[in-house]
C-alpha cells in the first residue's frame, strides 16, 4: 500500500506538473508568437478584418508606446487575407505585412527559421516567409516565386510575385499553414494603403503581470481605438490558462480519490486481519476512543509517508524535466493544436504543500470508516477470531 | 522457577471484603428474538481472594460465556456480577473499560500477544494505558518476565518465543496491573504437556506465593488436578462445586 500511495502520488505530482508545464507553454508561445501580449486596432476591425478599417499615424503612435513603462516593444502591422497559387495548389492564408526590426521585439518568428532568412534587405522580387508545413504541402523552395492574389482596399484585384526568403515553423503547426510574412511596406504597396497607415499595432510587455496596468494606461491614451488584451483576442488561450487551474483540481480530486480507495481498502484489512489483536486490547481496557485514534494515527502514518515520498520523487522529476525537455516529437497531433513538442514542466511549490496537506486530510477522513469498524468489535467475540 | 519478590500483586491487601467476586441469579440468553439459547441459567457464585480456581464443563456448556460476563466483556441478560463490591453490570462501557484496565487480567487461549512488540513491550503495554509511570513500569515488567523464567527473553518479539513462552508473557501482562483476579479461559490449549506443567506451576506459585487469584476455564485435566476448586458446569447451571483440601 505504501507503494501504491507512492506511486499513485508521483504520478498525481509528475502529470499535473507535466500538464500546468505543456499550458503555461502553449500560453507563453501563443503570447509570444502569435498575438504578443496587447493590439491596437480600428474600431470594428476584429469584427471581420476589413482592410479598409486601417488607423492613420500608426509610426508616431508606436514610438509613443514605446515610452510606456512595462512595454518590451511595439510593432506594425498590416493584414489581408489572400490566395496563394502554386503549381502544387492553391491555398487562402492571412498575409501579414511586419516591420522586421520592430517586430523582432514583439515576436519570436525569426527564431523560428528553419531555412532561409527572416525578412531582412531589401530585394527587387519581395520576399514571403512562409511556414514549413505549408511549404511542404505546396512543395516550396527557397527561391520559389509564389503569386499572391489580394483584393486592395479599393476593392480592385491585385496580384503580385513574390520569392519565398524563408520558411519558419513554431510550436503551433495550425498556424504556420494559416499565416505567411512579408515586409509591411510590400504588403502595403499591395494593398495600396495610405502612408503611416496600419491595421494593427502588437506590444509586448516585460512581464505578464504588467499586463492589466500597461492596458488601462494604453486604453485611456487612445480611447478611440480598439485596444484588446491576449486574454481578449485570443479566447483559445485564455480557456487553455484558465482551464489549467480547474483540470489540475479535477485531476488532483480523481488521484486522492483513487488514493482514498486505497486507504480505505488497506485500513479495512488491517481491522480484519487484526480482530483478534482489537479484541485483545479492548478486553485488556483499552477505551474505544483510543483504538478509533490508533487506527486513524495508522491511516495518517502510512498515507503521510507513501504520500510525502511521491511528492518527494515526483518534485524531484518535475525540477529535472524543468530544465531538460520531455520531447513529444513522437506525437504530432499536439502541434496542430498548438503545443510545444517539447515540454518543461512547471509546478508550484505551493501545488506540493496543498496535496501534502490533503494527503494528511485524506489519511484521517480515509480511516474514519474502518476505524468506525473496529470500534464496533465485540471484544469477546473478536478475541477468540481464527 | 525464580519467584518475583517485588510489591505485592493484588491490591485488596487492607480490603475486609474476603468475597473478591459474586455472581447472583446470573443469566445469560442468546438470540432472545428468535431461538433463545440459556448460555447461562441462574449461577450464583462466589469466588474468594487467592482462590485457584477451575471452572470446567464440556464444550457449549456456558464456561466461557459465565467467564467473559465475569469479565466484564458480555452483559448479562439478568442478575448481578460484583467485583470486590461493584456491581459491574450497571457501569457504562468507558467505566467498564477502565473497571477491566485496573480490576481484571486476561489470559486468552491463543495468547493474543501484539505480534510487533517485544516481551517486555507487551507486558509493559497495560501498565501505559494505566498511566503508570516509566521506571515504575520498567520495574515490574523485568521483575515479572524473571518471575516467569522469560528474563532472558525481554527483547524477544512473540514470534521468536515457543507456545509455552508466549504464554507466560501473556500471564505477565495480566497481572502487570495488578488486577483482583485473573480470568484465563483455555490457559493450556495450545500447549504440550510440558509447557502446560510449567505454566501452570507457576501460575501456582504466583497464586500462592503474591495471592493472586485465578479463575479458569478449561476442559484440561491437568489444570482441574492443579486447581484448588473445581467449579462443573454443564447446561448454563453449576452441576458440582467441589474444594479439594489443601
Amino acid at each position: 500500500m505504501l507503494a501504491a500511495i507512492t506511486i499513485g502520488l508521483f504520478a498525481g505530482v509528475f502529470s499535473t506538473g507535466f500538464y500546468k508545464g505543456m499550458a503555461d507553454m502553449r500560453v507563453e508561445s501563443g503570447i509570444k508568437t502569435e498575438v504578443s501580449h496587447i493590439q491596437i486596432h480600428e474600431t470594428d476591425y476584429t469584427l471581420n478584418n476589413e482592410i479598409k478599417l486601417f488607423m492613420p499615424k500608426t509610426n508616431e503612435m508606436v514610438d509613443n508606446i514605446n515610452t510606456f513603462p512595462g512595454v518590451e516593444g511595439a510593432s506594425r502591422r498590416i493584414k489581408a487575407e489572400c490566395f496563394f497559387k502554386t503549381a502544387h495548389g492553391t491555398r487562402g492564408v492571412k498575409i501579414i505585412g511586419v516591420e522586421p526590426d520592430r517586430e523582432k521585439k514583439v515576436t519570436d518568428i525569426y527564431e523560428f527559421i528553419t531555412e532561409g532568412d527572416y525578412l531582412d534587405g531589401d530585394h527587387r522580387i519581395p520576399r514571403i516567409l512562409v511556414g514549413q508545413s505549408l511549404g511542404d504541402k505546396l512543395k516550396l523552395k527557397i527561391g520559389s516565386k509564389i503569386p499572391v492574389d489580394l483584393v486592395d482596399i479599393h476593392g480592385n484585384f491585385s496580384s503580385r510575385l513574390y520569392k519565398v526568403g524563408g520558411f519558419f515553423k513554431t510550436t503551433n503547426t495550425g498556424f504556420d499553414e494559416r499565416n505567411v510574412f512579408v515586409t509591411f511596406d510590400d504588403l502595403k504597396k499591395q494593398l495600396d494603403l495610405p502612408d503611416d497607415a496600419a491595421h494593427e499595432i502588437a506590444i509586448y510587455l516585460n512581464k505578464n503581470t504588467e499586463l492589466d496596468t500597461t492596458y488601462h494606461k494604453i486604453e485611456k491614451a487612445y480611447p478611440n481605438l480598439d485596444v484588446q488584451t491576449w486574454r481578449d483576442i485570443s479566447k483559445e488561450l485564455a480557456l487553455v490558462n484558465d482551464s489549467m487551474d480547474e483540470y489540475m483540481y479535477i485531476f488532483v480530486i480523481i488521484i486522492m480519490l483513487a488514493l482514498c480507495f486505497g486507504i480505505i481498502n488497506t485500513m479495512l484489512m488491517v481491522v480484519m486481519e487484526r480482530t483478534k489483536e482489537l479484541g485483545m486490547l479492548m478486553a485488556i481496557g483499552m477505551h474505544r476512543i483510543r483504538v478509533f485514534f490508533m487506527i486513524i494515527l495508522e491511516s495518517v502514518f502510512l498515507s503521510l509517508s507513501g504520500g510525502i515520498m511521491g511528492i518527494a520523487i515526483g518534485y524531484a522529476v518535475i525540477r529535472y524535466f524543468e530544465k531538460t525537455p520531455i520531447k513529444l516529437t513522437i506525437f504530432q497531433g499536439f502541434e496542430q493544436y498548438g503545443y510545444a513538442s517539447e515540454v518543461y514542466t512547471n509546478l508550484p511549490f505551493s501545488t506540493l504543500i496543498s496535496m501534502a496537506v490533503l494527503v494528511f486530510v485524506l489519511g484521517i477522513i480515509s480511516a474514519i470508516y474502518p476505524a468506525w469498524k473496529a470500534i464496533r468489535l465485540n471484544a469477546s467475540d473478536a478475541i477468540r477470531t481464527d | 522457577m525464580p519467584v518475583m519478590q517485588s510489591e505485592p500483586i493484588n491490591n485488596l491487601k487492607n480490603n475486609k471484603i474476603m468475597n473478591i467476586l459474586e455472581t447472583k441469579n446470573l443469566h445469560k440468553i442468546y438470540d432472545e428474538s428468535t431461538v433463545p439459547v440459556h448460555a447461562v441459567n441462574g449461577i450464583d457464585l462466589t469466588i474468594k481472594k487467592g482462590e485457584f480456581t477451575a471452572i470446567v464443563g464440556p464444550s457449549g456448556s456456558g464456561k466461557t460465556t459465565l467467564l467473559n460476563m465475569i469479565g466484564g466483556l458480555d452483559k448479562p441478560t439478568q442478575g448481578e456480577i460484583l467485583v470486590n463490591g461493584v456491581k459491574i453490570n450497571d457501569l457504562s462501557p468507558r467505566k467498564l473499560t477502565d473497571f477491566r484496565l485496573k480490576n481484571i487480567g486476561f489470559v486468552f487461549q491463543a495468547y493474543n500477544l501484539i505480534p510487533v512488540l517485544t516481551a517486555k513491550e507487551n507486558v509493559e503495554f497495560i501498565m501505559h494505558l494505566q498511566g503508570r509511570p516509566k521506571q515504575e513500569r520498567d520495574q515490574r515488567t523485568i521483575n515479572l518476565l524473571k518471575a516467569v523464567g522469560l528474563g532472558e527473553r525481554i527483547d524477544a518479539r512473540p514470534n521468536k518465543l515457543s507456545g509455552g513462552q508466549q504464554q507466560r508473557v501473556a500471564v505477565s501482562r495480566a497481572i502487570a496491573s495488578k488486577p483482583q483476579f485473573v480470568l484465563a479461559d483455555e490457559p493450556t490449549a495450545n500447549l504440550d504437556s510440558k509447557s502446560t506443567e510449567n505454566l501452570l506451576e507457576m501460575m501456582e506459585q504466583l497464586n500462592r506465593e503474591e495471592e493472586i487469584t485465578f479463575i479458569f476455564s478449561t476442559h484440561d485435566q491437568r489444570v482441574v488436578k492443579k486447581a484448588r476448586r473445581v467449579i462443573t458446569v454443564d447446561d448454563g447451571k453449576i452441576v458440582s462445586d467441589e474444594t479439594k483440601n489443601p
